[in-house]
């Protein structure tokens, strides 16, 4: 047993060393490869110099420093050894390598922490290896069972506690052929045994093989489930006689056994060992966290491969021989190629130094995205776990091209190598146009032809080793292949990303948890037992889908898939009580028939999601057979359509709504059609979502899509026709612009914009007015203000007297504070909506700044704060909404988002003291920056996201920087010519882009720095926000109390919280609506004395529609709007004005929207300041309205307080409460 | 509250006003079980402090410095309020009137008189200022303000609860907060602009005169104003400050013609420095984002399962 006694580190570091002193396990693998010498050491001195000329550019432009100088290699060489004592050459060589061969120094610096991180422990390893040799030996006595009938294996098994875990159908009792046990090759398989295992916190399984004699087997075998029946109850007298082993070693009082479906495969089922806690034998590994896959292979090579192909059939149903058997003889051919490929594999390895890493990666990789080795037929991602990883990596190691020139090089790093993977998987097409073929050939003397791509696809994703006739990635499913190819583009592209540091979205953040942030849209589908689909599972569709899960699986894909087309990006089917893990007393699982609970998540494609029609072939020719499979498909929903060009085409018309999305009405319609009539499909979260929109009150509107931009164009239509009468005005000085900077020109007020809905906070929708320069704009801000009114005046005065239908009025605004003479010309249009105009000279800026210069010390951060709201409001905010207005278009869901997302804060009282512009930069996160995720394609998702970040973002250290760009079509070169070189970067950017650059982002950051080196803690400015249109990222969150930001950040933890511990449902989605008035210190409920929801434009939420009740125009005398207008605003105003220093109050912005039924609901909340909550030293400058405590102290007057309260807002004021 | 303070430390009286108590608020403030019996033994009080203001000042002579006034004070309910006080001494003290007092802070900062000098009257009550929730009570001589102050001192001495003056808030009706939305009225605000922009003018005209008629300095030296020059803000007024949202960004000095022509690589010590340099550079990257690396695993942030 001497070899036994290797330590781990041996085990773990010293690879080669591995095969002349491994333990019996793994000599008896790897033996092979000795013999074979396939194990040389790459050489990595000097001579060999990484040949990697193709990938020179891949040093990164990132690092400034790090700028190669390719032109003298040598000199430097030189340089470098003679250079100053204190770099060593060493460190200078590390360094320059990494910048080489690694995105940038970080980013191999992170990927080594990472890859630290994510090995299994040393003494996890060597514990677990105790009882594998354990379990060698034990494995060694089981005793042989002579070739035995069938009625015999069953007598042997009645009475006993194992079960044979025979597969569907069971063996007829007139079978002729016998059963029998004789002692297996043992051997360790799997990614454990290639030492590219990783920890998973949910367990590590490692793959112990035993190989079937072939003296068991005829060569016929390999038909109509001979070979698997014979396996089963080979299994089966194995573990029987195992636990007999184990209890004679008192092994089983901590072991827990059980049959497992490897891979999800139902013909083959194998023992899984694992461990209870406790008990003090040497040999329990239950606190390494692994379990112990014991599967039982077929002999290599012994049937014949030609007839296990995957268009053979191999299950004869009565005469039939033709239909194909691809899972059967998958599951047939690769029981005995896992030696094979762990040979195969490890041969790579050898030659590879980075091998092992970039399996790690790829492994980590794919788990976060939910991929795995699984069988994704029988519903879920999978197919592609690491082990397929590995053996495309090996594949791409030897060609892969479409000349067989090679993707990978042996010398590439880890980043490359795995870069070059993702790139692989990201650009060709292994499904529908090409697949990838390759030899896993073990001998390394022949000369054999190397891998490559050919561009012809089986509709099916493959990878054919032409060695083994295996297709890799049968296990695949083309919708689980697509998922892949999606997450591969992503990740590229990330990859390519110079200007951020893509790390953690690549690699450290798990997509897998929270499905609701994972896809878009969740359908539940209730099957019921009796259905068409499940009569429809005839013999051949059980020998084609082997059990009736793929089967079920398959249709509804299929089905889901045809129906939706273009409308989504990716679908997955999950059946609800999948079950792959049995006890061994059991055949097999309990429910393997129960299909009738089933999920779907969708990724929507926005753009297409909620179109009305869908179109269908021409129809030229009546009898045309696409038309007529259309016909068939849609049933009667199919109708003929003549378009605008003209043409008639067979297509199928929808109704949008307002509450839900096209894409559920149509999964419904299709269900019940195809699959069963009374198929039940529920989509609760999005309905309930929609319905939180505000609806406008509309003709029509609950019928309108939630994308449906309708009520907008109008106000814009509405603003252009003004602006060109303004234009023709004959003025002093003619008007050199008229810039909408309103948020219903973006798309982005919380209520539509609904015609005469005054009520509405955002019905006078901002507008600058430039006039021509002129040198005589008084150099006075008062006169400066006045004379800008003299000019709105003259421009009232005009358009009174040209276009009469327009009425106007003057009132002052308080957007700019301590400037109180600035007086806006507000116009009211014929058709319904209000614009107020405000003028924008080029003398403001000077006057504002020229005011912070002149202004005592203690008042300048006052004065800029004044400022930067100038700056805001009328600087930068044209620019905001241009920039907005065209993302908006990008990202068709962005606006309901937002339009939620403002509603959310305003039922939490943040609202009001955020401004728009903030909000709006927050909730563009999701959509510009969505990585590792997708852009948010409904609006559940959407708003999901946005409190996801907001409850993870740590603004005291981390900035939100944001490249304010439409969504990126990274050009992947789809001809298959691009696959050719070796050549790894992306061809980024049409040019037309103009997404923020290195120095930019430096720019940003260092601002970032900056701020934060005065203000550490984030007391004065919490959320830096920035982006091209505002580098120094305080232009729109200067100003926000404290108490309020940390607010926002708590309620976004909650609410993330209690998505993530109890779903989405009713009463959750109500909940994270519904404002906690308990955290204030006191709640001051207010009454309106008229409902301000119609005049608002606000539909009742119960859908009841009373049009009438819509205002049809403005009052004759317009100072009779401010009847409708909300006065607990201006209440709340003066409060916040008067104890500025002491308290913060809050109240809903939009009563109409969430002032209760009725909307003449309001509350105003305060929050005392922390400093005011204990007594504190009198100071005449204080300003709190305080009582004495003792000669020096005093405390806040709370009582005194509430009663001015009381008395302000009496008429308004219905109640206190006091926390 | 246990004791009575009459004063405070640094000089001021503490005179509290009883309030007349919301019933709202009450009500607010009741929780089952918890019995009336703390509201009636002590009522709600605002309590201002108060103290002899010295000034130099012309203007702010006889005046009373008050701390907390209470909401929506005017001139008016302050005399009523203090009425009662004196009344309780039996002393006269005769108010003239309240200065400085801004309640919403409205006039915390004046742009006009901080952008230019044109439009200012001159007066001190421009740039004077007081702290936000205090102002000043001026009395019409200084025998008003000592028989004002005494009766205050005694006042604050009084410790019964019901021989405190009362004090009434004015609450404003729902017009008056419905009333800021209405419009301005034209005529109005016509007016007001034309008188303002005439005011305006004249001062600018007069201002002009001035620059333009030449201004001599103490060194005797003429100051030269070009002939379209209107005012000295410009010169007077300079903006010193640069934008704020300009304030991190790093000047890049635009290279001379010298540097452009000088050659960077022409003698080997040149290339040599510029290896050295570029090499140092690569190490100095590579330490500083070990350094990163060590903070970002402090913080662990490589949890991938996290």
């Amino acid at each position: 047993m001497a070899p036994l006694k290797r330590s781990a580190s041996e085990s773990t570091y010293s690879d080669t060393s591995l095969p002349s002193q491994g333990g019996p396990l793994l000599k008896k693998t790897l033996v092979e490869d000795i013999t074979a010498g396939t194990q040389v050491p790459r050489s990595t001195g000097p001579g060999s110099e990484r040949d990697n000329g193709a990938t020179k550019g891949e040093s990164d432009d990132e690092d400034e420093g790090g700028t190669e100088n390719e032109a003298s290699d040598d000199e430097e060489q030189e340089k470098r050894n003679t250079g100053g004592p204190a770099i060593s050459a060493q460190d200078v060589q590390v360094a320059r390598a990494t910048a080489e061969l690694f995105k940038s120094n970080i980013f191999k610096l992170q990927i080594d922490e990472l890859l630290q991180q994510i090995k299994i422990k040393d003494s996890h390893i060597l514990r677990v290896e105790k009882f594998l040799h354990k379990l060698y030996d034990t494995i060694q006595k089981v005793p042989e069972w002579e070739p035995t009938a069938l009625d015999d294996v069953e007598s042997y098994f009645k009475g006993k506690i194992v079960a044979v875990p025979f597969a569907d159908p069971k063996p007829a009792p007139t079978v002729q052929y016998k059963f029998g046990y004789k002692v297996p090759d043992v051997s360790l398989i799997g990614s454990f045994a290639l030492k590219c295992a990783t920890y998973d916190p949910k367990g590590t399984s490692i793959d112990v093989l035993l190989t079937m004699p072939s003296e068991l087997f005829d060569k016929k075998d390999f038909l109509n489930f001979r070979c698997i029946h014979k396996r089963s109850v080979y299994l089966a007298y194995f573990t029987h006689q195992l636990t007999l082993l184990f209890d004679e070693e008192h092994l089983s009082d901590f072991l827990q056994i059980s049959y497992h479906y490897f891979n999800d495969d139902p013909l083959c089922p194998v023992l899984r060992i694992q461990c209870k806690p406790g008990g003090s034998s040497e040999y329990n590994f239950y606190k390494a966290n692994f379990s112990i896959n014991i599967i039982v292979g077929f002999p290599h090579g012994f049937f014949d491969v030609k007839k296990l192909l995957p268009n053979k059939n191999c299950i004869r149903v009565q005469e039939d021989k033709d239909t194909m058997t691809p899972l059967y003889n998958f599951s047939v051919l690769s029981s005995s190629t896992h030696e094979h490929y762990l040979k195969f594999l490890y041969k790579t390895k050898k030659q590879t130094e980075a091998f092992k890493d970039a399996c790690m990666l790829g492994r980590l990789w794919l788990t976060q995205r939910g991929f795995s080795s699984k069988s994704s037929h029988s519903g879920g991602l999978g197919g592609f776990g690491s082990f397929e990883f590995a053996v495309l990596m090996s594949a791409l190691l030897c060609g892969g091209g479409v000349n067989g020139n090679k993707i990978l090089l042996h010398g590439f790093s880890s980043y490359q190598l795995f870069k070059g993977i993702m790139k692989y998987l990201a650009t060709m097409d292994l499904c529908s146009d090409g697949h990838l073929q390759f030899y896993s050939d073990l001998n390394p003397s022949s000369n054999l032809p190397t891998s490559r791509y050919l561009a012809e696809g089986f509709q099916t994703p493959t990878i054919f080793d032409k060695t083994t006739k295996v297709n890799i990635l049968t296990k695949m499913s083309v919708t689980s292949y697509r998922t892949l190819q999606l997450y591969a583009r992503e990740t590229f592209a990330l990859l390519s990303d110079l200007t951020k540091d893509q790390f953690s979205s690549i690699f450290l953040i798990n997509l897998d948890k929270y499905q609701e942030v994972k896809y878009d849209m969740t359908f539940d589908l209730e099957l019921p037992t009796q259905s068409v689909i499940v009569e429809k599972f005839g013999p051949t569709e059980k020998i084609k889908f082997v059990s009736l899960e793929n089967f079920v699986v398959n249709k509804i894909t299929n089905v889901a898939t045809i129906a939706l087309g273009e409308r989504i990006k990716s679908l997955q089917v999950n059946i609800s009580n999948h079950q792959n893990s049995f006890s061994v007393t059991k055949r097999r699982p309990n429910n393997t028939s129960d299909v009738s609970n089933i999920r779907i998540h969708v990724l929507i494609n926005p753009n297409e999601s909620e179109k009305l029609v869908t179109k269908g072939p021409l129809n030229n020719d009546e009898n045309n057979s696409e038309a007529i499979s259309f016909r068939t498909f849609w049933g009667k929903k199919s109708s003929l359509r003549r378009f605008k060009d003209g043409s008639i085409t067979n297509s199928c018309v929808w109704t949008t709504s307002a509450s839900e999305p096209v894409v559920s009405q149509i999964l419904s319609y299709i269900f019940k059609l195809h699959l069963a009539e009374n198929a039940k499909l529920s989509n609760q979260t999005s309905k309930q979502f929609q319905d939180l929109l505000p609806l406008p009150n509309l003709p029509a509107s609950s019928s309108m899509s939630i994308l449906n931009l309708g009520s907008f164009f109008n106000v814009r239509k509405s603003f252009d026709i003004l602006s060109g009468h303004l234009f023709k005005l004959d003025l002093p000085l003619s008007i050199k612009s008229v810039l909408p900077i309103g948020p219903a020109f973006r798309y982005t007020t919380t209520c539509q914009p609904v015609p005469f809905a005054y009520s509405n906070p955002d019905f006078l929708q901002d507008v600058i007015l430039e006039f021509e320069s002129s040198p005589k704009w008084p150099d006075e801000i008062t006169s400066l203000e006045k004379a800008k009114t003299a000019f709105l005046l003259k421009v009232q005065e005009r358009l009174e007297s040209t276009n009469s239908e327009y009425k106007t009025f003057f009132a002052r605004d308080e957007s700019i504070p301590y400037n109180l003479e600035v007086v806006t010309l507000n116009i009211l249009t014929p058709d319904g909506y209000g614009f107020k105009i405000r003028v924008l000279t080029e003398r403001d800026e000077v006057l504002y700044l020229r005011a912070i210069s002149n202004a005592r010390h203690e008042v300048k951060p006052e004065l800029e704060k004044v400022f930067l709201k100038f700056t805001a409001k009328y600087l930068a905010s044209a620019r905001h909404t241009r920039t907005f207005e065209n993302l908006a278009h990008s990202f068709p869901l962005f606006p309901p988002v937002v339009r939620l997302f403002k509603k959310w804060l305003d039922s939490h009282l943040l609202l009001s003291h955020m401004s728009e512009e903030l909000v709006e930069l927050i909730a563009i996160k999701p959509f510009v920056e969505s990585a590792p995720y997708f852009v948010p394609g409904s609006l559940e998702n959407g708003f999901l996201k946005i409190i996801k970040y907001l409850s993870q973002w740590n603004w005291k250290e981390d900035p939100l920087i944001l490249d304010l760009v439409r969504p990126e079509e990274l050009d992947l070169g789809t001809e298959i010519g691009s696959a050719n070189g070796i050549d790894l970067e992306a061809k980024v950017g049409d040019g037309v882009r103009d997404n923020l650059s290195v120095s930019q982002m430096k720019a940003i950051q260092s601002n970032f720095t900056t701020l934060r080196k005065v203000d550490p803690q984030g007391l004065n400015i919490q959320f830096f926000v920035a982006s091209r249109n505002d580098p120094s990222g305080i232009l729109y969150s200067s100003g926000i109390p404290l108490p309020i930001a940390t607010r926002l950040t708590a309620l976004a933890k909650v609410a993330y919280n209690l998505i993530q511990n109890h779903g989405l449902n009713k009463q959750t989605v109500d909940l994270l609506f519904t404002p906690a008035f308990k955290d204030y210190d006191f709640v001051v409920k207010v009454e309106m004395p008229t409902s301000l929801k119609l005049s608002s434009g606000v539909l009742e939420a119960g859908g009841f529609k009373n049009l009438e009740q819509q205002q049809t125009a403005f009052p004759k005398n317009l100072s009779q709007m401010s009847e409708k207008m909300d006065p607990s605003f201006q209440l709340v105003k003066y409060l916040n004005m008067k104890y500025k220093n002491s308290i913060v109050f809050s109240s809903h912005r939009y009563p109409g929207v969430n002032g209760g039924e009725k909307g003449d609901q309001n509350v105003i909340t305060g929050l005392i300041r922390p400093t005011f909550k204990s007594p504190l030293k009198f100071r005449a400058n204080m300003d709190a309205n305080v009582l004495p405590v003792s000669g020096e102290q005093v405390i806040l007057n709370k009582e005194a307080i509430f009663n001015e309260i009381a008395a302000f807002g009496n008429e308004l004021i219905t109640g206190f409460e006091f926390n | 509250m246990t004791s009575h303070i009459d004063s405070m430390k640094n000089g001021f009286l503490a005179i509290p006003f009883k309030l007349n108590p919301s019933n709202k608020v009450k009500s607010g403030l009741k929780r089952p079980g918890d019995e009336e019996t703390q509201t009636i033994a002590r009522p709600p009080a605002h309590y201002m402090f108060m103290k002899k203001h010295q000034s130099k000042s012309e203007l702010e002579q006889n005046c009373l410095f008050l701390v907390n006034l209470p909401l929506l004070t005017h001139l008016e309910n302050l005399k009523k309020g203090l009425a009662q006080i004196f009344e309780q001494s039996g002393s006269v003290a005769h108010i003239s009137q309240l200065l400085y007092h801004d309640e919403f802070g409205l006039n915390d900062v004046d742009l006009s008189s901080l952008t230019s000098d044109l439009m200012s009257t001159d007066s001190p009550e421009e740039k004077r200022f007081t702290p936000r929730n205090t102002a000043l009570l001026q009395f019409v001589d200084s025998a008003s303000l000592e028989n004002a102050w005494s009766s205050l001192r005694k006042y604050s001495q009084l410790s019964e609860p019901s021989k405190l003056a009362n004090w009434t808030f004015e609450s404003p009706s729902m017009t008056t907060f419905v009333n800021f939305y209405k419009p301005l009225d034209s005529e109005y605000l016509k007016e007001d602009i034309y008188s303002h922009m005439a005011l305006f003018e004249q001062r600018e005209q007069q201002a002009q005169e001035e620059v333009q008629s030449s201004i001599v300095d103490e060194d005797g030296f003429t100051l030269v104003v070009g002939k379209n020059t209107k005012n000295l803000n410009s010169i007077r007024k300079k903006i010193l400050n640069k934008n704020p949202l300009l304030k991190h960004e790093k000047v890049v000095k635009p290279p001379t013609m010298v540097d452009k022509k000088a050659k960077q690589d022409f003698y080997r010590f040149q290339i040599r420095e510029k290896k050295k340099q570029e090499i140092s550079e690569l190490l100095k990257k590579f330490k500083q984002d070990q350094e990163k690396i060590k903070e970002m695993k402090s913080k662990k942030k490589f949890n991938p399962y996290g």
